[in-house]
């Protein structure tokens, strides 16, 4: 009797490890793949504009926090995450001049630039695995007064795009005091306080890309167990 | 493809199914009526339903270098019909393998848009690897304790006296299972691609090992639940089964994103630098050619042929109006324009499965004698790949093939004669010589398909 116990606790137990395997582990890697293949596109626009070299990893991560704080569910939290890497693909059509330009822009120049999320979105709706990720790239500039009926996840990454450029400029202070500024009009009013809330439990310095080093391959163990910690507590709730 | 080649091919491909669909019913008729094996019918059909399932939630796996880009189908009714033929002798396997693979090939046929004909050849080429496979126990039988007219099922339990026999039977079981269908599918495939059949098997025999290995666990764990507790037991098989199934899904979507960014990056590179059309799928391809000659691995070869697709994706970074620039670049822009074989390495070291090629993109301006850029590194410092690229890159550039003739008007194109004498000339300085070598020979290959294309 005690060996059948044993043998259905062995069986079980190979089968929950394979099911952790193929259905939680395998998912979750293939994501970290597919954003770190997307980073080289990122680095294409990072590299050809002056100053801007690694913004977008930290952008990524801020999105990654924010989106959870906000209780996006787990597959638009990844498209957002992708989406970040896209959302400025567009750029490599535009010239070397024009995005490097430091005087002010000619109307005409701002016109071309606002087009780069249309442009973008068109890009990215050619690769078959990612037209998923095209929506949010079309309303990565989204602007609350205009369209508020437009996905959580695309006010928040117009926001976090904004952020992003001011602090360039100005440092994070400031720029999340333009953000704070337009809540409500510019910025949905839901994104701003979570960004700033994860701002204030993560000063922004401290977000250094991490490179590939053992954090990483240990965190590509753990980030699959805390999806199912938060599948197991939100089971609870319920 | 002209019409009497086509014809030809068809014929052959005619002969090709007939002679499987012959030796086919021969196997069969040799195996007997399936409602013969005393009493087990129930069993078999228990099976085939499974097998069926199994089947029909069929994955499509994709060639590890995919030049044809279609992919195998695997099977994965195939790990059950290998524990059927270890428990049950052969003569079951081959038809359950066959009464499955026709039963699943109708049901998906209007799916897969696939004709009746290729229903009734993939069942044929699947009789054929079952009574193929069904010929390993009974060797193994042999050697263990001589021949002996033993029917077929008391060989299980002879068997099972030593697990460790049973378990190396199953694994020479999918083995040649798998080797057999690799075979059969590519002369199929290759009297109706018309491809050099040489190849065809040379890739699937590449995945042999990724195809098997998965299959051999699960194929175990049926045998002995099927050993132990029958049907019922069969079916706790489905679990891992499913579980299997995703993984191979998610490795699947792996080998397209890679395919996909590759292309992708491509387009990348033709937008950044107005390359006469081809420049880059011409040096891909001589320095995969280049490679073969050298002897390096096939793999290694195939990631050439990707490095050397991308390796001017630094310039994607660059200024364009110094890249278009039509005069001689000042020496400030020249500056510029070195930098490109840095930014490309630094655009894909984050790229999981392109680790490889990052340090061939940093060095295929490197020179032997140590001028070249960025680091002046010296002979044998360079990487091998490195230096393919830079001499197949560095023809394709001399023939006028790089860019259009009006924006290179104070260099001159060369003819292709002219060209080799310059490569030759640079061997040992400029150029690794034995790559020069290779690579001449390559380009003699070459030249008779290039007079009638090129203008």
């Amino acid at each position: 009797m005690e060996n059948l116990w044993l043998g259905l606790a062995v069986v079980l137990a190979s089968i929950g490890a394979l099911g952790y395997y193929a259905f939680i582990f395998l998912p979750a890697q293939l994501h970290r793949w597919h954003c770190q293949t997307l980073r080289a596109f990122a680095k294409v626009i990072e590299l050809r504009t002056q100053g801007r070299y690694g913004d977008t990893e930290t952008m990524a991560q801020l999105a990654r926090a924010v989106s959870a704080r906000l209780g996006l569910d787990a597959q638009e939290r990844k498209r957002l995450e992708l989406s970040v890497y896209l959302r400025d693909i567009s750029m490599v059509s535009l010239p070397y001049a024009l995005l490097n330009k430091t005087t002010p822009l000619s109307p005409m120049e701002q016109l071309t630039l606002m087009r780069h999320a249309e442009i973008s979105a068109a890009m990215v709706e050619q690769i078959p695995g990612l037209s998923a990720v095209a929506p949010l790239v079309r309303l990565h500039h989204v602007s609350y007064a205009q369209q508020p009926d437009a996905p959580l996840s695309a006010h928040l990454l117009s926001a976090l795009s904004d952020l992003m450029e001011q602090a360039q400029r100005e440092g994070y202070e400031a720029a999340l005091r333009v953000l704070q500024a337009g809540a409500g009009t510019r910025y949905h009013p839901a994104v701003v306080p979570a960004i700033e809330a994860e701002l204030q439990a993560r000063p922004l310095e401290s977000w250094v890309p991490l490179r590939r080093s053992a954090a990483l391959w240990f965190g590509l163990i753990l980030y699959p167990l805390k999806d199912l910690s938060r599948l197991l507590i939100e089971f609870a709730r319920h | 493809m002209a019409i009497a080649h086509r014809n030809q091919l068809r014929r052959r491909h005619w002969l090709w199914s007939g002679l499987l669909s012959a030796t086919a019913i021969l196997i069969l008729m040799a195996a007997g009526s399936p409602i013969q094996q005393a009493g087990q019918l129930p069993l078999l059909l228990g099976l085939a339903a499974v097998a069926l399932l199994g089947e029909l939630l069929l994955i499509r796996y994709p060639l590890r270098h995919g030049y044809t880009d279609r992919g195998i189908w695997v099977s994965v009714s195939t790990p059950i019909v290998a524990a059927v033929i270890l428990l049950y002798g052969w003569a079951m396997g081959v038809w359950l393998d066959a009464g499955v693979t026709f039963g699943a090939g109708l049901l998906t046929a209007r799916l897969k848009q696939s004709r009746l004909r290729w229903v009734w050849l993939n069942t044929a080429q699947s009789v054929l690897c079952a009574a193929a496979a069904g010929i390993c126990p009974i060797a193994f039988q042999y050697l263990l304790d001589g021949f002996s007219e033993a029917p077929a099922g008391v060989f299980a339990n002879t068997l099972f006296a030593s697990p460790a026999v049973a378990v190396l039977a199953l694994f020479t079981i999918l083995v040649v299972y798998s080797m057999i269908n690799n075979l059969l599918v590519s002369v199929t495939v290759a009297l109706a691609e018309g491809v050099r059949f040489g190849w065809v098997l040379r890739e699937s025999l590449l995945d042999l090992p990724r195809e098997t290995l998965p299959m051999f666990p699960l194929s175990l764990l049926l045998m002995a639940m099927l050993h132990l507790y029958g049907l019922t037991g069969s079916l706790t098989v489905l679990a891992p089964y499913l579980a299997l199934r995703q993984a191979f899904i998610l490795s699947t979507r792996q080998h397209e994103l890679y395919h996909q960014t590759i292309r992708s990056l491509g387009f990348l590179i033709q937008r950044a630098h107005p390359y006469t059309g081809g420049h880059l799928q011409r040096v891909a391809q001589w320095g995969r050619r280049v490679a073969e000659r050298l002897g390096l691995p096939p793999e290694r070869c195939e990631l050439i042929y990707e490095a050397a697709l991308l390796h001017d994706l630094g310039k994607t970074v660059l200024d364009e109006r110094i890249l278009n620039k039509p005069g001689r670049l000042t020496p400030r822009e020249w500056e510029q324009v070195q930098r490109h074989p840095q930014l490309g390495a630094e655009i894909l070291t984050d790229v999981p499965f392109l680790n490889a090629i990052v340090p061939w993109i940093t060095y295929h301006h490197e020179r032997p004698d140590g001028k070249g850029y960025p680091h002046g590194l010296r002979g044998d410092q360079i990487p091998l790949e490195a230096r393919i690229i830079a001499v197949v890159d560095a023809f394709d550039a001399m023939i006028g093939g790089e860019a259009p003739s009006q924006q290179r008007q104070y260099r001159r194109s060369l003819t292709i004669p002219e060209a080799l004498n310059e490569l030759r000339r640079g061997a040992g300085t400029q150029f690794d010589p034995q790559v020069v070598q290779v690579f001449e020979q390559v380009v003699q290959e070459w030249l008779p398909y290039q007079e009638g294309t090129r203008r």
